[in-house]
This record gives C-alpha cells, sequence and structure tokens, in this order.
C-alpha cells in the first residue's frame, strides 16, 4: 500500500509541478531573467503598482499573463476580468500560441465604472462596450506574429493602467524568409 | 508499538507531503474568484459599423483599370493612375487648367484629415507620404499603421477605410509610413510594415489576399509602393539597416502566387559575387524600398537599390559590392538583370542609390536621369546602361565623378575620429521625386542641402539589429533646401529657388508650367516652371514629405498633397525635429 502511494506521488509529482506556475518559477531559464533590474521591479511593485499608491496609475504588468486556448473549431479564446477599483486588464497581457481568431470573453467587475475595449483586428479596430457589472465577447483577428496592444478608451484609462497586449508567437512564413544561411540572434 | 509509531509518523509525512502539493496546486490555479454568471449582453463591433459619415464602398471603377490602361496613363490626366502618374516617372501631367497666369487664385476645396491611434513611440511616426492614386474620381491613399483610405476625389468623403493589423514590435527604419497604393484589376495592392503584400477590393475595401514577402525577425519590412507591370505587381522590401539581403519580389495580380524573386545581392557563384568577400553578401543590404520605373518597348523595369551592409564601414566588405547603391534593369517577366549602373561603389555614406530613375527621350536617344543622393545628376542610355553624364547638383565634398567617364574618385570616408562630409547620410536629395516637364525640356528636383559628421565604429552584425558600423550627425552643420531646374542636354543649372530648410516633398509639373514643391515648414508652393519664381503659396500646417498629385473630376482641376512631418527627420532636417505633428491631405482648386 505505501509502496503504491509513493509510486502515485512520485508519478502526480511531476504533473501537479508542471502545471504550478509558483514552481515553474524556479526553472532555470525563469531564474535566469530574474536579474537585479527585473528584481528591483518585483520589489517595487507594491509601491508602484496599486491605483494611488506611489503613483496614481497601475502599471499594466500586475495584470499578469493568460493564454488563450485553441478550440476544436480552430477558434482561441481567452476570459479577461476588469477588477473593481483597479483599472486594470486582468490579464493584461493575452498569449496567442498562433495567428488566428480570438474570441474574448470580457467581465466588467468594476463598480466604480463603465469601461470599454478598443482592439486590434485585420482590416479595423473593434470597439466593445463594457457597463458596469456587464460580460461583452468581442471576435477578433490576427494573423501575424508579433505583439499588438488593446486599452480602453474612456477617460485616460489606458495610460492609467489599462493598457493591454496580445502576443501572437510565430515565426516568419518560409516563403518570406531571406535565402542566406542562418545568422547570429541577438543573444548569440 | 515502535513499529506501529514508526509507520504512523511515515504516514503522517506523507500526508504532509500530499497536503503541500495540494497547496500548491491550488496556488498554482491561482484560487480566482468564479466569474459573474452575466449573460452576454455586449458585442464587439468593427469601427467602420461606429462611423455612420462612412458610406461604406466606392464606385467599382478600380474594376476598368487594366495593364494596357496603364501603359496609357498620361494620356487619361484626369487620372493619377499609377505611383509617378505615368511609368516613366516624369511626374507630370497635362492638364493645364491651372497656369501660370492663374495659379494665384487657387484655393483649398477639402481636406481629409486622419490621426494615429496607437502607440508606436516615435516622434519620426506622424507622416503622410504617398501618392494618392485617382481612377476617375475616386481617390486611394495610404498611411501609417497599416491605413488605407477610399475618398471621394471632387468632396473627400471617406467612401471606406482598411487597416491593417500590424504588430507594434516591428522593425522600421524611418518612421511608421507608407509610400502609397498601385490600383488595377479591381484591386488595390499595398505593401505592409510587417511584411505582407495586401490586395484589398477596391471597391469594399475588404482584402483579398494576403502575401508574406519580408522577414521581419531579420528586420525587414515594406514600405514602397507596389507597381503594376503586365500581370504582375512589383515589392521592394525595406530594412538596409539590418544587414538584410534586399529583394524585389512579383506576385501575379489577381491570386498573389509569387512568381519570382529578385535579390539585389548576388550569392557566391552568381554574376556579381565576385564584388563580396566570403558570407558577407549573406548581410549585404541593397534594399529595394522605392517604386521603380518601366519602359514598355524595351520591357525592361528600372529599379535603385539601397545602400550596403554595414554602412558606413567598409572594412568587412571589400569591393564594389554589386547590386547596392545602383540602378538595375530588370526583366519583369523573370526578375532577370539585364543590365546595372552602379551610382556609387563600395558605398560608405548611406548614400542608397534607391531614387527614381526617369525616361525621357532626347535627340531620339533613350535616357534616364537620376538625382542621386551622393550629390550627381546621372544620365545613361536606357538601353544599355551606358554612361552619357554626370554633374553635381548640390555641395559634394565624399568623392569626384568624372562627368565625362563616370569614374568615381573617393575623397574623404568615415573614420574612427569622426570627418564632416557632403552630402548627409539622407543624401543631396532624398528619396521625395524629381519631374521632368517634356514641355520646357527641364529636370526640376528637390534638393537636401545637409551635411554630417560621419564616424565609422564597432561593426558587429546580430539578425534584427542596427547594422551601422558608425554613424553620422548632421546637427552641428547649417542646412537649406532648394528646388533647381536642370537641363538633361547640359547637365546646366538652369534656376534654383532657395528654401530654409531642406526640401523633403516630390515636385510636380503641369502643362500649365507650374512647379508644385512643398517645404518642410508646410508651405505648398506653386513656381514658375521657366523662372523658379513663386507664383503661390499656402500654409498646410505641417511639414511636407510626400508625393502632391494632381487629377480632375468633371471637369475642375485638383492638386492633393499629403502632408505630415515625420519620417528620418535626423538625417535630412534635424533643425526640425522637435516640430508639431500632425497629418491631412489638402486638395486645391480654382474658385
Amino acid at each position: 500500500m505505501k509502496s503504491v502511494a509513493r509510486c502515485a506521488l512520485a508519478l502526480a509529482a511531476p504533473a501537479v509541478l508542471g502545471s504550478c506556475d509558483y514552481v515553474r518559477l524556479l526553472r532555470p531559464s525563469v531564474l535566469k531573467q530574474l536579474n537585479p533590474p527585473v528584481v528591483r521591479l518585483v520589489n517595487e511593485l507594491p509601491r508602484v503598482d496599486d491605483v494611488n499608491e506611489g503613483l496614481i496609475g497601475g502599471l499594466f504588468a500586475r495584470g499578469g499573463l493568460g493564454h488563450a486556448k485553441v478550440g476544436g473549431d480552430g477558434v482561441m479564446r481567452a476570459t479577461v476580468r476588469i477588477p473593481a477599483g483597479e483599472y486594470l486588464w486582468r490579464p493584461a497581457i493575452i498569449v496567442m500560441p498562433k495567428g488566428g481568431e480570438l474570441e474574448l470573453d470580457i467581465y466588467n467587475e468594476d463598480p466604480y465604472s463603465y469601461h470599454a475595449a478598443v482592439l486590434p483586428s485585420l482590416g479595423e479596430r473593434h470597439a466593445l462596450m463594457l457597463p458596469v457589472n456587464s460580460h461583452g465577447k468581442a471576435r477578433i483577428r490576427l494573423d501575424q506574429p508579433g505583439y499588438y496592444w488593446f486599452g480602453c478608451p474612456v477617460a485616460n484609462h489606458v495610460t492609467r493602467g489599462m493598457l493591454g497586449f496580445i502576443f501572437v508567437y510565430g515565426d516568419t512564413p518560409a516563403e518570406a524568409k531571406l535565402d542566406r544561411p542562418p545568422q547570429p540572434r541577438p543573444r548569440n | 508499538m515502535t513499529t506501529l509509531i514508526r509507520r504512523a509518523v511515515r504516514r503522517r509525512a506523507l500526508g504532509a507531503q500530499l497536503a503541500t502539493l495540494v497547496a500548491l496546486a491550488a496556488a498554482g490555479a491561482g484560487c480566482t474568484r468564479a466569474l459573474p454568471n452575466w449573460p452576454v449582453t455586449e458585442q464587439s463591433r468593427p469601427f467602420a459599423a461606429l462611423d455612420s459619415s462612412r458610406r461604406g464602398s466606392a464606385p467599382p471603377v478600380a474594376q476598368a483599370v487594366t495593364p494596357e490602361r496603364l501603359l496609357r496613363a498620361r494620356g487619361e490626366p484626369h487620372n493619377w493612375l499609377t505611383y509617378y502618374g505615368a511609368y516613366d516617372g516624369q511626374r507630370f501631367s497635362t492638364l493645364d487648367q491651372i497656369t501660370r497666369a492663374n495659379v494665384a487664385s487657387l484655393r483649398p476645396a477639402w481636406v481629409f484629415q486622419a490621426s494615429p491611434l496607437g502607440l508606436t513611440p516615435s516622434p519620426a511616426t506622424y507622416s503622410l507620404e504617398a501618392a494618392p492614386i485617382v481612377v476617375d474620381g475616386v481617390m486611394y491613399l495610404s498611411g501609417y499603421e497599416g491605413y488605407v483610405w477610399a475618398l471621394d476625389a471632387a468632396t473627400g468623403e471617406l467612401l471606406w477605410q482598411y487597416q491593417h493589423s500590424v504588430p507594434l514590435d516591428v522593425a522600421h527604419c524611418c518612421g511608421n509610413v507608407n509610400r502609397g497604393v498601385a490600383v488595377a484589376r479591381g484591386k488595390v495592392y499595398v505593401g505592409t510594415l510587417n511584411g505582407y503584400l495586401v490586395a484589398l477590393d477596391a471597391a469594399s475595401g475588404r482584402m483579398v489576399w494576403q502575401q508574406p514577402l519580408a522577414d521581419v525577425r531579420a528586420g525587414e519590412s515594406v514600405t514602397g509602393a507596389p507597381l503594376v507591370v503586365k500581370n504582375l505587381v512589383l515589392v521592394g522590401s525595406s530594412g538596409g539597416e539590418y544587414g538584410v539581403r534586399g529583394h524585389l519580389d512579383a506576385f501575379d495580380l489577381e491570386t498573389g502566387r509569387r512568381v519570382w524573386r529578385r535579390y539585389t545581392v548576388p550569392k557566391p557563384g552568381e554574376p556579381g559575387s565576385e564584388t563580396w568577400p566570403k558570407d558577407a553578401w549573406a548581410r549585404g543590404g541593397g534594399t529595394t524600398w522605392i517604386t521603380g520605373t518601366y519602359d514598355p518597348e524595351l520591357d525592361l523595369v528600372y529599379w535603385g537599390t539601397g545602400n550596403p551592409g554595414p554602412l558606413f564601414d567598409g572594412g568587412p566588405r571589400p569591393g564594389t559590392n554589386l547590386y547596392t547603391s545602383a540602378v538595375i534593369a530588370i526583366d519583369p517577366d523573370d526578375g532577370a538583370i539585364r543590365w546595372h549602373y552602379q551610382w556609387t561603389p563600395h558605398d560608405v555614406w548611406d548614400y542608397d542609390g534607391v531614387n527614381e530613375n526617369i525616361l525621357f527621350e532626347q535627340d531620339g536617344r533613350k535616357l534616364l536621369a537620376h538625382f542621386d543622393r551622393n550629390g550627381h545628376l546621372f544620365i545613361l542610355d536606357r538601353t544599355n546602361g551606358q554612361f552619357v553624364r554626370a554633374t553635381p547638383f548640390a555641395r559634394v565634398t565624399w568623392g569626384e565623378i568624372d562627368p565625362a567617364t563616370g569614374k568615381v574618385t573617393p575623397r574623404i570616408i568615415p573614420t574612427p575620429e569622426g570627418v564632416d562630409i557632403c552630402p548627409g547620410p539622407a543624401g543631396a536629395k532624398e528619396w521625395p521625386h524629381a519631374t521632368y516637364s517634356p514641355r520646357t525640356r527641364l529636370l526640376y528636383t528637390p534638393v537636401v542641402e545637409v551635411c554630417a559628421r560621419f564616424k565609422r565604429g564597432p561593426t558587429v552584425y546580430r539578425e534584427g539589429l542596427y547594422y551601422l558600423g558608425g554613424e553620422a550627425d548632421a546637427r552641428p552643420h547649417e542646412q537649406w533646401g532648394e528646388v533647381k531646374a536642370f537641363d538633361p542636354a547640359t547637365g546646366r543649372q538652369q534656376w534654383a529657388w532657395r528654401s530654409p530648410h531642406p526640401v523633403v516633398a516630390s515636385l510636380l509639373s503641369t502643362a500649365g508650367d507650374v512647379i508644385f514643391a512643398g517645404e518642410a515648414n508646410g508651405y505648398f508652393n506653386a513656381l514658375d516652371a521657366r523662372t523658379g519664381e513663386v507664383l503661390w503659396r499656402y500654409n498646410t500646417g505641417n511639414g511636407i514629405h510626400s508625393n502632391p498629385v494632381t487629377y480632375s473630376v468633371a471637369g475642375k482641376q485638383y492638386v492633393a498633397v499629403p502632408n505630415g512631418w515625420g519620417g528620418w527627420i535626423d538625417g535630412y532636417a534635424p533643425e526640425l525635429f522637435g516640430a508639431r505633428r500632425g497629418t491631412a491631405l489638402h486638395v486645391f482648386a480654382l474658385p
């Protein structure tokens, strides 16, 4: 019985640890990012990244990062919340694993203000109104890799913290690459 | 008993381990509050659905623009069908309603304004640089941030708008800009800063196809206007500052299928490769960011190529570095290079060679005129690239070009300590275009009188980063601009008109013997084509760095000039780096 439990633990631990963001912080590739300037930023966050603390606004980074999930229909989906009294998208960074269509469910849980979202999309930007205590849905298309901004166009909410980014992962299509040997990248 | 206790302790330890894991997993999951159970009450909508002032569609006039019609573009003076107005690059219109005698009465007809909505954090951003295309009363204009607009050419009413979603993290050389669209067979073709050629439905503005042609990770982008030749759309690459390998691409008009790509820097074993040392060709530059011209009789496309990489340090690339800072004459069917002429062999001053090649005839001879950034007006025989004449048209100290043979003798190259050289890195004429009037038989060019302190510096290549090998600082020098008229038969200057700032807007000549010239301070001027006298001027409110055009609707002649101060200001007019920004298209007509 004891050995069965240990075996189960040994099998489950990597899966559990792998899904635990706090433990994933301990990966060497992540620890390498925690250079002195980054550590100083993290230590300063309680002061500079809270509305009306050190600053009047807040940093977008506090909203964190979330991954859009690819559905069976190929559309990527993510949920974004606007928490009460924080002028913040949570997450503030949405990662699309590839180019394509993105469906966002956005909840305005901020009782202090109505909000809205201006979002990038191929052909024309989209706008989504978000009254207090509302749930809106946006369907946009971002085909090409890189990062794009979105924000709340109400008053100056963008510059007070409601600035978000959508990261689209991907590489230059093969037919557009230069015909030449591989070249050194910036960190080589 | 002892064994039982030991087992119990072990069980407890096991339980503690499990509890820890559960706690970590819970923490990892974030322990977030459940989502509210609110139904969806709001749906996102495109801006078009929130702009009732927009008509939403344009008359299908572009459907009838065939490649055959483009061959005879000058015969349709009411239109401006292609980038230079006609394939010859003359930027001359036979419209003659507005003349030297009445241009003083020119008045604003309408204004189209646009404003950036975004974060691209550069003071060089806010510039409209395009040549508007006009087809039977509909104008197609491109701008920054992937915008294309269709406008009523008589009223300025917005018919439709397209915005390509361009990521923030693409590499720009010199601003968030675009120099124009091409129109044919019912489609509008535009290049994007993230390296795509996009075909839009000219009636609705909706995308029909898109094709990648530039490697954004290597620092490439697309800023120039495409050129339609026969059943192909030709488009060049930008990014010469990033050590890329320049190329020109051709796509099928209808399907977007790539038909050919021609690199401007040869690989080992290809003709011209002997002008490069081992490996340097792969970062050799030679981008093709300004639209070419076309002679249908010779069936040759003339396309300029940019600087070699690195810009200011010739050490890593001994040799003449073909086909950089040159013109290549290309067979449009397969992209083969028929001949070439290199304006600046082994360029170490960032003089590029991209400026337009104007096609004209003289004494029955097919010639080509080119005002190069290196400060010389070149005349070539365009059938074979044979040198005819070279004449300096601005201050030149970098070297000499024999006016009879074309032999180039460099005199001053960048040094580690820094040395003053004329012209500066933006050249004696930046990309904005010259014009040729068949009526006066004169060439007219905008002139940038800017010198700079050139310094050679360390050269390290990393993909996607600047590959400059030094720098050029134009700040400490006296700067001004001019419009100059030259007789291509002799190379002699006929007149010059001086502006307080470098002139960085394309010129336009008309059959009314008027030269239209924009200034960096926002003034739009009409000059007498025969004397250079200012006949009319209007303050558009913002610097002009674009291509004015003329056209007519219902018998009324209009002159249109996009404005907006931006681009590589620190290169060509650093004394105006802090000047205000703002963009609009101003259109004028007689009362």
